[in-house]
């Protein structure tokens, strides 16, 4: 009495297969974030010498574009991250930056060897996905590389991953990668380098570190992303506790693009740990922080430095309080830095110059407006305005301080160490102050990441 | 033994929103034949109007209800407006490419009018208090039971409904046989109508239920790998049988939080776990656990 349905069934239901496994390949697309500071020291690759003046990159097979993207006095720069969706909380990142670029724009500009510049920056939506971000990238600086001078602070480790080999191609700096992933350092990309946030697996020593001192005897679950993200943390926790009487109990990993870690944090629960090492991001981070407290976990709790955003501790709440993070940025909510001379700075900035729907409070303006000045800081050192000067001075840094850096960490790279701040400051949340408190002094990790991070992790 | 039976409960309760984004996928399925790979995206959409309403000071509960209103005429209005036009190129690819398009277009929508730039958390309130129950020496959290008991409720409302009222016999009538059930003076239109929305008042549970639980963050990808598992539960129980959807809903939930426990090489990867399923049903049983062998008239 039914219609013939069952042929056109099997039929369909073969398209599903097939679709779902299409919509599962497009969900693991996201990776992680970035979070709010972070501090990193890097050793990253070395080489790249090449002999002479110490210079990284080798324009020898360059287009003669060394000064595109410069006209009028201004300074073009190109940049693409989520303004939609979510992840558009990163959005907030650029309007730390544009309140700092408007404020030197306002003065006159930046003054490159005796001449000033405007600096401009234009920006795209890639809604966090690799593939629009190569797109974005593409339109922006021109298939010649003509268009923009460099890339500034795109979003997201596979973001930058997927324009990183058309801008060493056309030799276009791609400056400040707005992600602690340790591939910065990969020798083969001279023309890509991270900002000041840690490498994972910096945050992973601190933590370390830490139990050493204090929980000698700790037994860890580890949650992290199936994913690169996931193994920084993995391997680096692990490489750092050899040797120690600290032990790893279970680690899980949840795929990325899923916020429902239940199951895992029971699975880490039981495996009999009393220390958690949340390497979890976006709603998947405070979702195990709740799981985790709603199943009376009672662990020494650390977060990923891509979880400290003032959105996701909020939303974790009463859940996060006590965990531990690093960072190497001050925090605008903390109140002992009410006094401080650049939070005050920075707050000025923000009101006179911040886009109306800015959120000082929130880490990553800050941790965007500090990117802003230390570029600035850069490129008046520079003796000459062109791409190569600024790539190889970013391979060069001394000692530079600057935006919300906090007192004690500095920027420090050479070619065999191309991550920039390495130095971080552990710091522990409280819920009913809703800020980071700082926990010791600052970490002096600087040149260390290459011999903590895996090679594989860095090279790849 | 409380391990496993945690994680027994852990799959129960994602189970239950699989099993009702099954049950939706199921009715609109009986009643039209056709797949609607946009349910997901029209929970969501369900779920952030819950969200708006008790943004804009409504408690939870009545902002459900409200938003079950609202889905009811809403999928009816995609029934009528959209899906009907298309559907008299009798091709079921075509059906099958615009519930597609809609599953981006919703998701679209989503952002453009509830993700303001700038916004600080989307956060659902909890519809279930915190903490656990005790029974028989071993604790559940509340919040499962809850999610059951309403996986329950929505299971004997639809029964009621499909079994005992005329309006449930048309509908039944009409996946039966539409020509006949015309011949009878049934407007097969206005129950295909029907069938949608009441499978987007289905989804309308199942999102907020799925956005109101740990700490009722969420975002427009909520329902997205919630879909896949809900057309693994489909597949499993028989895309005709709603006794098979909310039995196949909670076998996968079951067999997500069990594979995440016990079986280490697929960690992180247990998405594998519901196209395995679909996989082996489709070899084994075609029209699923619960499903009918239709056979054909000559």
């Amino acid at each position: 009495m039914d219609t013939k349905r069952t042929p056109r069934l099997r039929r369909t239901l073969v398209l599903l297969l097939a679709l779902l496994a299409l919509v599962a390949a497009s969900c693991s697309g996201r990776s992680e974030s970035t979070g709010g500071g972070g501090g990193s020291d890097g050793g990253g690759g070395g080489g790249g010498g090449d002999g002479e003046s110490g210079a990284v990159v080798d324009t020898a097979d360059c287009p003669d574009t060394g000064t595109a993207g410069i006209s009028d006095g201004t300074i073009k720069l190109a940049s693409s991250f989520p303004q939609s969706g979510l992840t558009s909380a990163f959005a907030q990142i650029s309007k730390g930056y544009l309140a700092y670029f408007a404020k030197v724009n306002a003065d006159g500009g930046v003054e490159v060897a005796g001449k000033k510049y405007k600096i401009e920056v234009v920006s795209k939506d890639d809604e966090y996905k690799p593939a629009s971000t190569a797109q974005n990238i593409e339109q922006e600086v021109g298939t010649e590389g003509t268009d923009a001078f460099a890339v500034f602070n795109v979003v997201g480790t596979a973001n930058n991953v997927a324009i990183r080999d058309d801008l060493n191609e056309l030799c276009v700096p791609n400056i400040f990668a707005a992600t602690g992933s340790p591939v910065w350092g990969n020798e083969s990309y001279p023309w890509t380098i991270g900002s000041t946030l840690a490498p994972y697996t910096v945050e992973a020593k601190a933590f370390a570190d830490y139990l050493k001192e204090e929980k000698p005897k700790a037994k860890v679950a580890m949650l992290v992303q199936n994913d690169d993200f996931g193994k920084a943390y993995e391997e680096g926790f692990k490489q750092q506790i050899e040797g120690s009487d600290i032990t790893v109990t279970e680690v899980k990993t949840y795929e990325a693009g899923t916020d429902e870690v239940t199951s895992e944090v029971t699975s880490l629960k039981a495996s009999g740990a009393d220390t958690f090492f949340n390497g979890a991001t976006l709603l998947a981070c405070p979702n195990a922080l709740n799981a985790a407290q709603e199943q009376s976990w009672d662990a020494v709790t650390f977060v990923s430095g891509t979880c400290i955003s003032k959105t996701l501790m909020g939303i974790a709440g009463e859940a996060a309080d006590g965990v531990f993070a690093t960072t190497n940025i001050k925090d605008p909510l903390n109140p002992a830095f009410k006094d401080d001379a650049a939070m005050k700075e920075y707050n000025e900035t923000l009101a006179e110059f911040g886009a109306d729907d800015v959120d000082p409070e929130n880490g990553i303006v800050a941790y965007g407006y500090t990117q802003g000045a230390l570029l600035v800081e850069i490129l008046e050192s520079l003796d000459k305005l062109d791409r190569s000067t600024l790539m190889n001075k970013m391979f060069e840094l001394k000692d530079l301080t600057g935006g919300l850096l906090l007192d004690g960490v500095e920027v420090n790279t050479s070619p065999e160490d191309r991550f920039l701040a390495e130095d971080v400051q552990m710091i522990q949340y409280n819920a009913a102050n809703k800020y980071f408190e700082n926990v010791g002094e600052v970490l002096d990790f600087e040149g260390t990441t290459p011999d903590i991070t895996p090679k594989d992790l860095i090279n790849s | 033994m409380q391990l496993f039976f945690d994680q027994l409960m852990n799959g129960i309760g994602t189970g239950a929103v699989y099993a009702s984004v099954a049950l939706a996928l199921v009715i609109i399925y009986r009643t039209t034949g056709l797949l609607n790979f946009a349910q997901g995206e029209m929970a969501l959409f369900s779920t952030f109007v819950t969200w708006w309403l008790t943004d804009h000071g409504w408690s939870i509960w009545p902002a459900l209800l409200g938003s079950i209103v609202f889905s009811f005429f809403a999928g009816a209005a995609i029934e009528r407006v959209i899906i009907r036009p298309v559907e008299k190129s009798k091709n079921q690819l075509n059906l099958v490419i615009v519930t597609l398009g809609l599953f981006l277009a919703i998701n679209a929508i989503c952002q453009l009018l509830f993700i303001k730039p700038g916004q600080d958390q989307v956060r659902m309130p909890l519809m279930f208090p915190k903490g656990d129950f005790e029974l028989f020496g071993l604790e559940i959290q509340k919040a499962i039971l809850g999610r059951a008991a309403v996986l329950a409720i929505e299971c004997a409302l639809l029964f009621l409904l499909l079994q005992k009222t005329k309006i449930g016999l048309a509908l039944r009538a009409v996946a039966s046989n539409p020509e006949s059930s015309r011949l009878v003076g049934i407007n097969p239109g206005n129950m295909l109508m029907l069938g949608w929305g009441i499978a987007a008042m289905l989804g309308a549970i199942a999102g907020t239920m799925a956005a109101s639980r740990g700490t009722g963050g969420f975002d427009t990808s909520l329902m997205q790998q919630v879909l896949v598992y809900a057309f693994a539960a489909a597949a499993l129980g028989g895309f005709d049988s709603p006794l098979g959807a909310v039995v196949g809903g909670l076998i996968v939930g079951i067999a997500r939080s069990l594979t995440i426990q016990y079986v280490d090489f697929l960690q992180g990867i247990e998405l594998v776990v519901p196209l395995g399923l679909i996989f082996i049903v489709l070899l084994v049983r075609p029209n699923g656990l619960f499903g009918r062998n239709i056979v054909e008239r000559v």
